[in-house]
């Protein structure tokens, strides 16, 4: 037990390392690090005016939400994406790492080689998303504590189901030879049906985003126990969470027994 | 003539390129049927709740598709590749070669354009049948005005991209501009249709190009009439001449403070 806490304290630890190294580098272009992240925010904003407009034309509630809980799933959704890619940017490129051969790089690392191989780069715009939903959240909820409690909960499970859904999809490359495909879309596509009410959806659909899309996991749920608070789904939502985020880390591992090295000679800086 | 005829020759290339590379499409389609699914299920919900002005749902699923045909089917990278060609300096290798290089962009791109707007066009048209069904009072006499149409917020929306694209001339980061200007679309137009925002908004929008790009095609599409398509025709056709006038002047401004070192 104790050797896995020092463990998990070790990879925390590497984590805010490359953070650290990655906002140093990325505070050295201020002027484009505030430009990207304020036109990512105002970017996120012209969402809030469809959503407007929307309930402004029928008022009431749109598959079951009211303005406020759109709002909500916006601000955690935009918040976790930002997060996950502020942490852990170069979830994009891991195709392209291993189709290159790149990844021999990281393999030569004394460190825990999907940790580095996700924390290597950050995105700029990250920023952006991460900073809007804190925004959206305090002129939509105000000091609604429960509300900000399971908001900062979903921002960590959000974030890495997001990233687990992205290594995931990458991953495929080790079994098909070229993932680029369904890891560029895998998680925009899970995106898509975490920015709208659960209720507009029926059926199959629903099922789906309770599984194989987990974006109920991410958005929905923590909506559920923001508004109403219950233990029992709480443990069921970091049970389902922690068990994807395992498949998604042993799975990696699994593709990544099937590895072939081309020797390629590089060097990061 | 012969000016012509070279870029009509980039125009063929560039689209024998796209079906030879044909799967690369496969992403995009996929994600154009998701949109609209979403997007279907959303307005059904939205209907649901309560009666929308202007639109019946058959005719609002419609709408949706022929925006994002215009929009998402005819992406072509432009922005992207200006930005790229700027910022890497791989432009200087294009000024010397005998062809205007934002005339060789729009028509390298308009073969890109040419395929997508028939591959996405026959997906619209499936999903617009399974989806909503045959749009109500559709005629196909009305069509080709419609095309027109199209065809113009396409040019609109094309080479402000390309004026985007060629900011970075003169900007460091240009990303933010490029980022307002897609919302802008998407807002007054692309997700909303111009009729459901409030009076004082819909009489800027009006006046402004980013309605103009999806927003007027699709309600030609969907509810074609002549008052429309004698309204909205001559401001695409002035909007459409600005935007060019805007990408070429752009351009000159940007080329002469190129500084070439070699390389």
């Amino acid at each position: 037990m104790h050797k896995h806490v020092v463990r998990a304290m070790n990879v925390f630890r590497l984590i805010g390392l490359y953070f650290k190294v990655n906002l140093a580098s990325a505070l050295e272009y201020r002027a484009s690090f505030l430009l990207q992240a304020f036109g990512m925010a105002l970017n996120n904003c012209s969402f809030v005016f469809f959503w407007y407009i929307a309930f402004s034309q029928i008022g009431g509630r749109i598959g079951g939400y009211d303005f406020n809980d759109v709002m909500f799933i916006w601000a955690l959704c935009s918040s976790a994406f930002g997060a996950s890619h502020i942490l852990f940017a170069n979830m994009n490129s891991i195709t392209r790492i291993i189709v290159s051969g790149e990844l021999d790089t990281f393999l030569l690392q004394p460190k825990d080689v999907l940790v580095s191989l996700l924390c290597s780069k950050t995105s700029l715009t990250a920023w952006g998303d991460f900073l809007y939903g804190f925004i959206l959240m305090a002129l939509t909820h105000g000091g609604d504590a429960q509300a900000w409690s399971m908001f900062l909960l979903g921002i960590a499970i959000g974030g890495l189901l997001m990233t687990a859904i992205s290594v995931t999809a990458h991953t495929m490359t080790f079994y098909l030879g070229d993932a680029s495909l369904i890891g560029s879309m895998a998680l925009e596509f899970v995106i898509n049906f975490c920015i709208y009410p659960e209720g507009i959806y029926r059926g199959v659909v629903r099922v789906l985003m309770l599984s194989v899309i987990p974006a109920s996991f991410i958005v929905h749920i923590p909506l559920k126990l923001a508004r109403h608070f219950s233990p029992g789904l709480l443990l069921l939502l970091l049970t389902v969470s922690a068990a994807y985020c395992c498949f998604a880390y042993v799975f990696f591992y699994r593709g990544l027994k099937r590895y072939e090295s081309g020797n390629l000679i590089i060097a990061r800086m | 003539m012969a000016k012509l005829r070279k870029y009509l020759v980039v125009t063929r290339i560039s689209l024998q390129n796209v079906i030879a590379y044909r799967s690369s499409a496969l992403g995009g389609l996929l994600f154009y049927s998701l949109f609209i699914f979403v997007f279907f299920n959303l307005w059904r919900a939205i209907y649901k709740g309560g009666e929308v002005t202007g639109y019946s749902l058959t005719q609002m699923i419609w709408y949706l598709c022929i925006t994002e045909l215009v929009v998402f089917g005819c992406r072509s990278g432009v922005y992207n590749q200006m930005n790229d060609d700027v910022k890497s300096g791989s432009i200087a290798y294009q000024l010397n070669r005998p062809y205007h290089y934002v005339m060789f962009q729009f028509f390298n791109a308009l073969g890109n354009m040419v395929f997508n707007l028939v591959i996405y066009g026959i997906l619209a048209i499936i999903l617009g049948l399974i989806m909503a069904g045959p749009i109500p009072g559709f005629s196909f006499a009305s069509l080709p005005f419609a095309l027109i149409s199209v065809f113009l917020g396409i040019i609109i929306n094309f080479f402000f991209m390309i004026t985007l694209g060629l900011t970075a001339f003169r900007l460091e980061e240009n990303f933010a501009f490029y980022l307002i200007y897609q919302k802008l679309v998407f807002m007054l137009g692309m997700f909303i249709p111009v009729e459901f925002l409030p009076k004082w908004l819909q009489s800027i929008a009006l006046y402004l190009p980013f309605s103009y790009v999806a927003w007027a095609p699709a309600r030609l599409v969907v509810a074609f009439s002549w008052d429309l398509f004698w309204q909205v025709i001559p401001v695409q056709l002035v909007w459409a001449l600005v935007s060019i006038l805007m990408s070429l002047g752009m351009y000159s401004y940007g080329v002469k403070g190129i500084q070439a070192h070699g390389g």
